[in-house]
């Protein structure tokens, strides 16, 4: 049903897109001050955040793969909650990049998540 | 002591499945309205409730995931770190009764298809009381082993004779102690594995008939099935039963391990329309099993009974029994011989046998356990010479190969389990089958226990079972420079000297 090849690929991907995402909120990159200011949780949610993105990145370049897929799906729907409830899809006049690369991220981890449900620390024997 | 577990669980279970999501609601709203903050809530239940449904609705192993959702998780979480729990703080592994929890693991093992090898050395106590196998010197070759076969019925020359393949058989459990779930996942692992089932004394066997595998039909003293409305065998209905295609042996239970010398009552409330009409007995009445069949009263009258039986089925039939006095068994036989009638096989059933319910009393104190009460029968079935002309099946908490072959050993040709199956399909030893609260929906007749409870997958389950058996069988054998069970015999257990099987004595009663 998944692919080896497939889970590690979207295992990279989204690692990838996570650093990137962490180093942004890190810099203090204006976008991303401005997307947390709108939140009300600058800068402390901003780093926050950060350090959960990284951790879940490199999670998921680990062997610890599907906790790091948990982590990072549970971090997208929280922006997506954003996005929905408070953001609106085009953020900063991107033109819905950012919400695009969420989809992206979300994606990849969905996949990851599923085809290592089974090392899902406690509950993945029943899964 | 009076458990609620189930019925309490069933409660906490709907209200927190329901409660995660009202939860996550509230989380929401609290992040939108309060501080988005609270939205790592939302997404932590988001989790929770959508792997909750999986577990609900989406899965089909795990019955108790199936029926209560995420509250039992722990019991899986608890397991996995079990061993060292239990250890430091509670029984040993090899403690637990009626089965040890080392006892247990291994069929669950077996019928997941999982190997089952151990690390380190054996968790069993040698110093004290457990039998052992010897093996040979000289082992044989796995491949030069004869295949399982024991043929019933063959001394009498009927056309019925039946070749039984498998060494293990499914023991008698009725529809109406089972559900009918787990009466059709046991019939349909038994098609799987191409070994025999008992039905029980539940009536006629509607849901054992319905996956297609060979049955034993199992007579009790209430004959239910084939009764007349006085509680005496109908031979007409006999016949019919019989006659079906897939009832292969008929059993009389003349007594069981768990309460021998008892009848039973089947009060009134349990009577439903489904359960009067397959066990042929009244609505609105409680129904009573006698103690003995009302045929039987003597010797001589049990052995007329038995070729009664023969001569209206056709099949071969055989008599289950938990042995008390020797001198009985003796007059029995001999009385058989006289009259030139004998069953075509011998269930002996240990006195530690399993049930739905039985007076403790009974269950505790009565009758011969199976190591004890097997050397016993069959020498003297030895003795009057007649051992060569019938089979002996044997039960008695008969759940791992090592067990069985010392009973094949001890005298039997085919042993049987009950509580064995019940572990491969998903039995967690909760102790409540005679309450209608199962709560892997085993021994319950409760939709919404039954639910979690897939026929396919524990069908699997007990082939899985049964082929992992055979395979130690055949290990075992191989091990031991036997060729065949056939030429297993007493020697090849080893007995301590305080071991709870002593050489088979026929003391006066």
């Amino acid at each position: 049903m998944t692919h080896p090849r497939l889970t590690h690929a979207a295992q990279g991907i989204a690692a990838v897109l996570l650093l990137m995402a962490a180093t942004m909120k890190f810099m203090g990159d204006p976008g991303s001050v401005a997307v947390f200011t709108r939140l009300d949780m600058d800068p402390g949610g901003r780093y926050l955040i950060a350090v959960i993105e990284l951790t879940a990145a490199i999670l998921l370049l680990s062997p610890l793969a599907a906790l790091g897929s948990v982590v990072a799906t549970g971090v997208m729907c929280g922006a997506i909650i954003a996005h929905v409830t408070q953001l609106g899809l085009v953020t900063n006049d991107d033109g819905g990049r950012l919400v695009g690369l969420l989809v992206i991220v979300l994606v990849c981890v969905s996949y990851v998540l599923v085809s290592r449900r089974k090392e899902i620390p406690f509950v993945g024997s029943t899964l | 002591m009076t458990s609620t577990f189930a019925v309490d669980l069933e409660k906490m279970s709907r209200t927190a499945n329901v409660g995660i999501v009202v939860l996550m609601g509230l989380a929401g709203a609290a992040g939108h309205f309060v501080s988005f903050y609270f939205h790592f809530l939302t997404v932590a239940l988001f989790l929770l409730v959508l792997i909750n449904l999986y577990w609900r609705y989406g899965q089909t192993s795990h019955t108790l995931l199936a029926n209560f959702g995420f509250l039992p998780q722990p019991r899986y979480v608890v397991e996995s770190v079990g061993p060292e729990f239990r250890q430091y703080l509670f029984a040993l592994d090899t403690e637990e009764r009626p089965f040890s929890r080392v006892e247990r693991a291994e069929v669950y093992r077996k019928a997941k298809g999982i190997d089952s090898s151990e690390a380190f050395g054996s968790l069993l106590d040698f110093d004290r009381t457990e039998l052992k196998l010897r093996h040979s010197f000289y082992p044989v070759d796995k491949d030069d082993l004869e295949p399982f076969n024991v043929a019933v019925g063959s001394a009498r020359g009927i056309d019925t004779t039946y070749q039984i393949r498998r060494p293990i058989m499914i023991s008698a459990m009725s529809y109406g102690a089972l559900g009918q779930n787990a009466v059709r996942a046991l019939a349909r692992g038994a098609k799987l594995a191409r070994t025999v089932m008992n039905t029980g004394e539940g009536g006629h066997p509607k849901y054992h008939l319905m996956e297609g595998c060979d049955l034993i039909f199992q007579m009790g003293t209430a004959k239910f099935g084939v009764r007349t409305e006085d509680g005496r065998l109908d031979e007409a209905k006999l016949a019919a039963v019989a006659a079906l295609e897939q009832v292969k042996m008929i059993e009389i239970k003349l007594s069981q391990g768990a309460k021998p010398g008892k009848g039973g009552l089947l009060p009134k409330e349990k009577v439903t329309n489904e359960i009067a009409e397959l066990r042929g007995v009244p609505l609105g009445q409680d129904v009573v099993s006698p103690a003995h069949h009302i045929e039987c009263s003597c010797a001589a009258s049990t052995v007329e009974f038995i070729g009664r039986i023969q001569r209206v089925s056709g099949l071969p039939t055989g008599i289950k029994f938990c042995l008390g006095r020797p001198d009985e068994f003796r007059a029995l036989l001999q009385e058989m011989k006289r009259e030139e009638t004998l069953p075509d096989f011998i269930t002996v059933d240990g006195g530690e046998g399993g049930t739905g319910a039985a007076p403790k009393s009974f269950m505790d104190d009565l009758g011969l356990p199976l190591f004890d009460a097997l050397p016993l029968v069959h020498r003297i079935l030895l003795e009057e010479g007649i051992r060569d002309r019938l089979v002996i099946f044997a039960s008695g908490k008969l759940i791992s190969p090592g067990k069985q072959l010392k009973a094949l050993s001890l005298g039997a040709d085919v042993a049987y389990s009950a509580r064995g199956f019940l572990f491969a399909l998903g039995c967690i030893q909760a102790l409540q089958c005679n309450r209608n609260t199962c709560p892997v929906g085993i021994t319950t007749h409760q939709a919404q226990l039954q639910r979690g409870l897939d026929i396919a997958d524990k069908a699997r389950r007990v082939a899985n079972y049964v082929h992992a058996l055979h395979h130690d069988h055949v290990e075992l054998l191989a091990a031991m420079g036997r060729s065949s069970a056939r030429q297993l015999t007493e020697e090849n257990v080893y007995l301590p000297a305080r071991a709870p099987f002593s050489p088979p004595t026929e003391e006066a009663p």
